[in-house]
């Protein structure tokens, strides 16, 4: 019973086992021993090892011969190549056996297939070449370093090179990369503190090489014994890194410090916006206070653009294209900025539009750069055309009254007849009359040039009306001349007093001095107000005048186009000097023998509806 | 010496009109002088004449700037008066004006035979009287 039992339980081993007789011929097996060393013949009881192995190395046999010959136990392994051609791990351990009493002896043979944990370990092997990584450690208590071969080939060693500690620490790059593994290491041996750095090496031939340390400690008795780690070869990763850190931090000086330029994206699905901090410096708002919706942008886009914005990112989405804006915003404080946008659609694979990416910064700057030169030419054209007024004036006006000063003074000297004397004397009294009143005209407007908007203050234009109509009241009785005027007493205007009583008593004499005699003079004058202007009419229902043949004269210098003793031409050209010194405008219509009207604009008074106009936008916002 | 039969001169200034006619009485220029105080004047009067079959003036002396109509002004409708012997008629621009502009200008009219920069003097008339009689 015993015997078959202890049978049964050797052929169900869970190893691959055998046992051999002092010849080397089976006595018995298990099961696994067939199936795991791929045995086909199922009856080798009585048979050698070597009649089934017929390739067993002669090593082998020398440790079978000496277990046999002195009962003791050794190991090996082999690697068999099988019928199918792969290769099989085979750990063979053999003890030798002796019974005494039936004067028996043999080996007990297993055969652990160890094959998967070969395959492992050359795997793991591997993965560390490939990785570059390398194992190490020092043993403070044998004062002992171990390297692996892949840290020894990471410091280009010899693979017998002997390693302790302070030659380990030498190989970092002297300055900030030695400090910081030396301190790391102390931190470890003092603090027990475990350490993940990445330094710079130099390699036994000299090389420098980007590594990553990562090291832990072995404690015993609040001692640290031992420490040890990996080591791994991060040179290109580490330098990919640095270099795209550098490109990153010049891209970020390039838009953050030196163009202000905000980064932004849209996300068309969940309508999310992403900005960076650029972007909320640009539009003027903080984090916490944004949304960051493309509703919550919107709302910060001026209403008058809000439309255009709207459309134009539709247009690019449907068209595919680069797209560039430019809108107006309103900061939080009310100030209004200028802003350009350019951005460009990224799609998913299938083609439909995932996201806006773009860049977006403020040209308000730039805008009333822009707008500063255009006023600044046109001012310069202007004074350019008054100069040349000027120089037409003083060549010919003056010259004038001197080549006639000359002629008559040159009679004077030749005559005899005392009457004719006398006459010239007239004449040339008339003469010098005429240069003086030339003279004062022309510097009165050089004053008007001169005086600039600092002498601007608010007028109220109705007062101002009514002042002028009274001063020439007598005028306007003499005629029976109607004045119909039709102007808002809350409206005030930015004017030189001075200006606007003598422009104003300019159009009235005007309108007096050609009306038609035909019908009663009407003067009609009206204002409205029209954003930060005042648009003044002032109409007459007079001769009129051919514009097409005069328009262009009408505001010029002794340009007189009708035929009236009064007339000098002189009145309509310090009016308009007069009304662009105070950055006003003058036009003119007019119908022969129906009338003329006269449209000035005015500078509206600003006062606090600056103030309120802010407050509106910002209502209007806050409802949105 | 030819004298010229008759003279116009189309200017406002009432004392360059005396002077030149008291000029031209001492040297003897003409017979017959018309005035005329601007361009519209001018221009009536030279249809006038016209209208009645009379011959033009074979010169008129014109000033630049004038009230309602100017010298130019004038210019452009004078060319258009049909007379037989408009074309005959030379004109002087005579101003006092020393604006390049307006002396550049004047090159752009055929009928204008010269520009006389005032005060006229004798020596004026004497070189009209050489060119045109």
């Amino acid at each position: 019973m015993e015997t078959h039992s202890f049978n049964f339980l050797f052929k169900e081993s869970i190893y691959p086992m055998a046992i051999v007789d002092h010849e080397m011929r089976f006595l018995n097996h298990s099961k696994l021993w067939l199936q795991d060393l791929g045995i086909k013949d199922s009856n080798i009881i009585g048979k050698t090892f070597y009649d089934v192995f017929p390739n067993t190395p002669e090593e082998i046999k020398i440790i079978h011969q000496h277990c046999l010959r002195h009962t003791v136990k050794q190991s090996k392994i082999q690697t068999i190549t099988q019928s199918d051609g792969s290769q099989k791990w085979v750990d063979w351990q053999i003890k030798g056996w002796k019974e005494e009493s039936k004067k028996l002896s043999g080996l007990l043979i297993v055969a652990e297939d160890i094959t998967l944990k070969k395959r492992k370990e050359e795997l793991l092997l591997n993965i560390q070449r490939v990785a570059k990584i390398g194992g190490w450690e020092f043993d403070f208590v044998a004062n002992k370093a171990y390297l692996s071969d892949i840290t020894k080939e990471i410091h280009e060693l010899p693979l017998d090179y002997e390693m302790d500690l302070e030659k380990g620490l030498e190989f970092y790059k002297e300055g900030e990369h030695r400090d910081k593994i030396t301190r790391v290491v102390n931190e470890a041996v003092t603090h027990h503190m475990p350490w993940d750095i990445e330094t710079i090496l130099i390699t036994a031939k000299g090389n420098e090489r980007w590594v990553r340390s990562i090291g832990e400690c072995e404690v015993v008795d609040n001692k640290c014994i031992r420490i040890y780690g990996t080591f791994q070869d991060i040179d290109q990763k580490k330098r990919i890194e640095l270099h795209n850190q550098e490109i990153s931090e010049r891209l970020t000086i390039a838009t953050t410090d030196a163009a202000n330029i905000g980064i932004w994206e849209y996300n068309i699905f969940n309508r999310k916006v992403t900005w960076d901090d650029n972007l909320y410096r640009i539009y003027g708002v903080t984090r916490d206070k944004f949304e960051e919706t493309i509703d919550a942008w919107e709302a910060i886009i001026h209403p008058d653009d809000k439309i255009h914005c709207h459309n134009e990112i539709e247009l690019a989405i449907v068209n595919n294209k680069k797209c560039t804006i430019e809108f107006r915003i309103i900061w939080p404080n009310g100030e209004l900025r200028y802003i350009r946008s350019e951005f460009t659609i990224s799609r998913y694979q299938n083609g439909v539009p995932s996201r806006l990416i773009g860049a977006t910064w403020d040209i308000t700057e730039a805008k009333t750069a822009e707008q500063n030169l255009k006023e600044l030419l046109e001012v310069t054209s202007e004074q350019n055309d008054s100069l040349m007024n000027f120089a037409h004036i003083v060549s010919h006006n003056l010259r004038s009254h001197s080549s006639n000063l000359s002629m008559l003074t040159g009679f004077l000297t030749q005559e005899e007849d005392e009457n004719e004397k006398s006459s010239l004397v007239k004449m040339l009294n008339d003469a010098s009359i005429s240069l003086n009143e030339t003279v004062t005209h022309l510097s009165e407007v050089v004053h008007v040039k001169t005086n600039s908007e600092e002498k601007m203050k608010k007028t109220n234009l109705l007062k101002a009306i009514i002042a002028v109509e009274k001063n020439i009241r007598a005028l306007l009785n003499e005629k029976e001349a109607v004045c119909n005027i039709s102007v808002d007493a809350s409206i005030n205007i930015q004017a030189v007093p001075a200006y606007l009583d003598s422009i104003l008593l300019n159009l009235f004499t005007n309108s007096i001095k050609y009306s038609s005699p035909k019908r009663k003079p009407i003067i009609d004058i009206k204002a409205e107000v029209k954003d930060d202007v005042v648009l003044f009419t002032f109409a007459d229902n007079g001769l009129g005048i051919n514009l097409e043949k005069h328009g262009k004269k009408l505001f010029g210098m002794y340009k007189t186009f009708h035929k009236n003793k009064d007339s000098k031409g002189i009145g309509l050209f310090i009016t308009k000097n007069q009304i662009e010194a105070m950055n006003g405008k003058i036009e003119v219509e007019s119908t022969e023998d129906v009338g003329t009207s006269f449209k000035l604009t005015f500078k509206k008074t600003i006062e606090n509806e600056h103030h309120k106009k802010n407050e509106k936008d910002r209502e209007h916002l806050y409802y949105r | 010496m030819k004298k010229i039969e008759s003279t116009c001169i189309i200017d406002d200034d009432p004392i360059f009109i005396y002077g030149t006619k008291r000029i031209m009485k001492e040297m003897d220029f003409c017979d017959d002088i018309l005035v005329f105080n601007n361009g519209q004047d001018a221009i009536d009067g030279l249809m006038d004449i016209t209208a009645q079959g009379k011959k033009l003036p074979s010169v008129i002396f014109l000033d630049l700037n004038m009230p309602i109509m100017d010298g130019w002004e004038f210019l452009e409708d004078f060319v258009k008066i049909p007379n037989h012997n408009r074309e005959k008629v030379t004109v002087y621009i005579i101003s006092s004006s020393v604006d390049p502009r307006d002396v550049e200008r004047v090159k752009d009219y055929d009928v204008v035979n010269n520009y006389i920069l005032k005060p006229i003097t004798p020596q004026d008339l004497q070189n009209v009287l050489a060119e045109v009689a």
